[in-house]
């Protein structure tokens, strides 16, 4: 019996079974129409004809990280066989080169460059732009997951810190003119001429903001922040290079636009990016202090006696504030001085016993006392000198070989003087002197 | 009794129809996966010549993520260098090690895998990670972009990592005498060896600094640097310990090592020694 009522059960249980077993009915939705793999293989493939579909090839403006780092442009034209031309702008050496590529299966379909070439250079452990990146080079990747298209571009995230990154197709100008990239590189660094200050102005349609603009070449980064007290905001940006100008990256957002494509003017210097009702940013580069101090105060008539030094063979010959021009003016002096015979220090001296004056010393010949009197611009905040006399004498000449360095001295625009906040190795405070009208700026201590 | 023998019949029935029912599904077709080999440049040619057919090792010069530390920031090496790099570790290891363990020595144990890799990888405390030997199957061997053969100190740097690997792959298919190790300089490990001059780490018994970093490199860095010196190189080095105490650690970490090798394998370690220097030079010229 108690077998008999086992087997209703499992007669039962089977005829259940029978019943539900080839059902197809599942409740949960169907996502997809193909299997995984399926869909994985029409991806490979997806990617793979829209790698090889752009005549001239791909181009991505790769900013690894740009909290820290600006974009490297990249040139790819992949071929069928596996293989992928390639160029760079990283550094001077633009040329094309040829390694492998393969579409890889990994959390996703990805691109990778499996061989040697360009793009490698930004993964480097051994080459780093700044000691903060020490054994992690530029941060870049050369394993890129695909994550579809859109408007002729493909997407892309990058494998190792998940940044999104975008090929574009490009043209034969695009490789054409890549070296271009570099000397637009010259352009952001500024030349010699270029007057030393630069600023950040934004233009939102109606109000106009300034920001102060310094650019690091190593790692093509720029910090900006602003200059008016009560408006706190900064924008630091990687910048990448094109032939016509810089691509940044996060974007300026003026006005609730994103500004990313600023145009170089050759004529002045200036990157400018409009947007649309008025909106634009510029870079652009002033002849004046962005924020004027009254350090200048020191050296007017009546202040106690000071003493401002700068030392050839110190800490002040290496100071990052001196400008090109200052080098080449010292540079000139020692051209024109006697073999053996070299300027070792040029020292202000303010409000002594003699009043003020501008001490030339030098190795291999005594020293020079150019004795000058102190005006004021107050409204410009500066000094202008005057010249009173070579040593004690009014009549005597200007000694040739300090003609030349002497007169930004003398500018009759002025000198702008500023209390540095780094110090160049010793405790002294360290203050520069710039005149107002050339890119000419000399470090010194503070002695007294 | 009968009806019971229905049941059965009709149980039986229904099992099979159960079995069978299914049976009209769609069958599998064929695979979905991808088995097209690529093509073989003449290099992976000459490397399934090399390395795959006679020693089953596999050699990957290719980028693949799967092998490589995702946090490090490396690249794969340069084409060129690759069979430079390959023919160095064929001459210096594979038929140092054949010629005194047996032609099949290094077919029995060997890494399955050489990975290499173009650039440095750097350390933030500012050390070179040269080589790694992963649980006795792969050997990872880095700044393959950097080869010069024409130079005797790079051969020997690039050699002496994969001979320190390899010393790795051994220990891990055999120990050593762990315990009589650990008693010759047990005050001398520290995690921040990098910060000792070679000198000062061999006064005090070791045979680098990096050798002080625990008892397993220790061992690796004792046999690899014997077997890259010459036999005359390594009685000068040792000419030169002041430290009695550290000649009598550096002699007994070798007479370990000359035993490990006997005991374990069966080789006579300074006649490998000979042969590794007689191929090096070979390599040289």
């Amino acid at each position: 019996m108690k077998m008999k009522q086992l087997y209703k059960y499992l007669f039962a249980a089977i005829l259940i079974l029978q019943l539900v077993a080839c059902n197809n009915n599942t409740d949960a939705e169907q996502l997809f129409n193909e299997t995984p793999t399926t869909r994985l293989n029409q991806q490979k493939t997806e990617l793979n004809d829209a790698l090889l579909s752009s005549q001239y090839g791909w181009k991505a403006v790769y900013f690894t990280d740009n909290t820290v780092l600006g974009g490297y442009t990249h040139l790819f034209r992949f071929a069928q066989d596996g293989t992928v031309q390639m160029a760079s702008d990283f550094d001077a050496d633009t040329a094309t080169y040829k390694s492998e590529y393969a579409i890889q299966v990994g959390s996703t379909v990805s691109l990778t460059f499996t061989t040697k070439n360009r793009i490698h250079l930004l993964s480097d452990s051994n080459s780093y732009p700044i000691p903060a990146l020490e054994a992690e080079g530029y941060l870049g990747d050369f394993q890129f997951l695909y994550y579809g298209q859109e408007n002729d571009e493909i997407i892309f995230r990058t494998n190792r810190n998940n940044r999104e990154l975008r090929f574009v197709k490009a043209t034969a100008e695009d490789w054409a003119d890549l070296p271009k990239n570099l000397v637009m590189e010259q352009n952001v660094i500024g030349g010699q001429e270029r007057p030393l200050f630069r600023l950040l102005e934004t233009n939102d349609g109606t109000a106009v903001h300034k920001f102060d603009f310094s650019f690091t070449p190593a790692t093509r980064f720029a910090n900006s922040n602003s200059i008016e007290s009560g408006y706190s905001v900064s924008y630091d940006m990687g910048i990448g290079y094109t032939p016509t100008g810089i691509v940044v990256s996060p974007a300026v957002e003026v006005g609730g636009q994103q500004l990313t494509d600023f145009t170089y003017n050759d004529a002045d210097g200036s990157f400018t990016a409009t947007g649309t009702n008025g909106v634009s940013a510029v870079i652009k580069y002033t002849d004046k202090p962005l924020v004027l101090t009254d350090d200048y105060k020191f050296l007017l008539p009546a202040q106690p006696a000071s003493w401002f030094g700068f030392f050839v063979d110190d800490y002040t010959i290496d100071s990052p504030a001196n400008s090109p021009l200052f080098y080449a003016e010292l540079e000139k002096v020692n051209a024109a001085l006697p073999a053996g015979q070299r300027i070792a220090t040029i020292e202000i001296y303010g409000n002594q016993g003699i009043g003020t004056l501008i001490y030339y010393s030098f190795i291999g010949r005594g020293p020079i006392q150019h004795r000058v009197t102190v005006e004021e611009d107050a409204v410009g905040k500066k000094i202008i000198l005057k010249h009173k006399s070579w040593g004690t004498s009014t009549t005597a000449a200007t000694p040739a070989f300090l003609a030349s360095i002497d007169k930004y001295f003398m500018d009759p625009e002025g000198i702008y003087v500023k209390a540095e906040s780094f110090r160049l190795f010793y405790s002294d405070p360290v203050y520069t002197f710039t005149s107002a009208s050339s890119p000419f700026r000399m470090t010194t201590w503070k002695l007294q | 009794m009968k009806l019971l023998k229905y049941n059965k019949i009709a149980v039986l029935a229904l099992v099979s129809i159960t079995l069978i029912s299914c049976g009209s599904d769609d069958l599998p077709g064929e695979s979905q996966l991808d088995f097209t080999q690529p093509t073989k440049t003449s290099l992976d040619n000459w490397i399934d010549a090399t390395y795959l057919s006679p020693y089953n090792i596999n050699v990957q010069y290719k980028w693949n993520q799967n092998t490589v530390d995702n946090s490090r920031f490396l690249f794969p090496p340069e084409v060129d260098k690759v069979k430079p790099a390959l023919e160095i570790v064929q001459t210096i290891w594979l038929k140092s090690y054949a010629a005194i363990g047996g032609p099949d020595f290094v077919k029995k144990i060997a890494p399955r895998e050489i990975v290499l890799i173009g650039g440095v990888n750097l350390n933030s405390v500012g050390t070179r990670t040269l080589g790694l030997a992963e649980g006795g199957q792969r050997v990872t061997l880095f700044e393959t972009d950097y080869i010069d053969k024409t130079d005797r100190a790079n051969v020997s740097e690039f050699i002496h990592t994969i001979q320190h690997e390899y010393i790795h792959i051994l220990n891990q298919n055999k120990p050593f005498d762990e315990k009589t190790w650990k008693t010759l300089t047990p005050g001398g490990y520290t995690a921040d060896w990098y910060n000792y001059e070679i000198p000062e780490s061999n006064e005090l018994g070791f045979i680098t600094s990096y050798a002080r970093s625990n008892i397993n490199e220790d061992f690796a860095e004792t046999a690899s640097m014997i077997l890259i010196y010459s036999k005359a190189e390594y009685a000068d080095f040792l000419a030169g310990i002041q430290s009695p105490f550290a000649l009598q650690a550096l002699k007994a970490k070798e007479a370990i090592v000359v035993k490990y090798f006997k005991e374990a394998f069966n080789m006579d370690f300074y006649a490998l020694r000979d042969e590794a220097e007689k191929n090096t030079t070979s390599v040289l010229n």
